[in-house]
């Protein structure tokens, strides 16, 4: 399986006015606060919770206004407040994790947070394995019905 | 529609992004050698390469009498041009958080 670089890594940069610490915190355990959880959730605009499991190999899940957990991601790599990777399930059959990866850099005036969103070709990997989880109502399709929803 | 949401619908059916993968990873290549590789009739193969070739993904050349099925390098510039936006508009929502809580 080839991940030639169809959708090129999407590479962002914003400046914040507070400490790494601070702005690694409100990322993570606070990502419920800035998140677009209306749009952007498993269970759009029904979101009771996000956990944010604080170690490598955590879990990232929402919980639903209706108690039902659904899985955002996988934390690969946490070194607060320096920087995380995670493995984000996109959708729940998606047959891959795309990869963010977040570092918090000590700046004048406050923190530069470096993001990078990798791994969308992912999304269409060919493998067999990867072919047996296309299910018919996850994957792709989910994802980018509710993309193409939002942008209707 | 815009770009963009073509670009999504032609991508949402698994057999079409079977088939720009393979486009892909083969380079130019006639219709009957992508609908070898595939378990997918021939006619529906060049049905699929048409709504692709319609959305900009791939595009289609002679060579004599034979059409070459090749990616468009560009054609997911609009995808990419949301999910960037998208991420615009999650970390300014993140920086407002963020500088709005320090020192609460």
């Amino acid at each position: 399986m080839t991940e030639t670089a169809v959708i090129a890594p999407i590479v962002k940069s914003v400046h914040v006015a507070c400490s790494p610490e601070h702005a690694f915190e409100v990322f993570t355990r606070e990502v419920g606060s800035w998140w677009p959880l209306e749009t952007h959730a498993l269970h759009p605009g029904e979101v009771r919770e996000v956990v944010w499991e604080e170690r490598e190999g955590g879990e990232v899940y929402e919980i639903s206004t209706g108690g039902e957990r659904a899985h955002w991601a996988t934390v690969l790599a946490w070194e607060p407040p320096t920087g995380l990777t995670i493995a984000w399930q996109t959708a729940p059959k998606a047959v891959a994790p795309t990869e963010v990866d977040v570092r918090f850099v000590a700046e004048a005036g406050g923190t530069r947070v470096d993001l990078e969103h990798r791994y969308w070709e992912r999304l269409g990997a060919t493998g067999a394995a990867a072919r047996e989880n296309y299910g018919g109502d996850g994957g792709w399709e989910m994802v980018l019905g509710r993309f193409a929803g939002r942008l209707a | 529609m815009s770009t963009y949401a073509v670009v999504l619908e032609a991508l949402v059916d698994p057999t079409r992004r079977r088939v720009l993968e393979l486009v892909r990873d083969t380079g130019p290549a006639p219709v009957g050698v992508i609908a070898a590789a595939l378990p997918v009739s021939r006619p529906a193969v060049s049905q699929h390469l048409r709504v692709l070739e319609g959305a900009g993904l791939v595009a289609c050349t002679k060579d004599g009498t034979r059409h070459l099925y090749a990616v468009e390098p560009d054609g997911l510039d609009e995808l990419r041009r949301w999910l960037d936006g998208f991420w615009d508009d999650a970390l300014a929502r993140f920086k407002r958080a963020a500088e709005g809580s320090e020192g609460a």
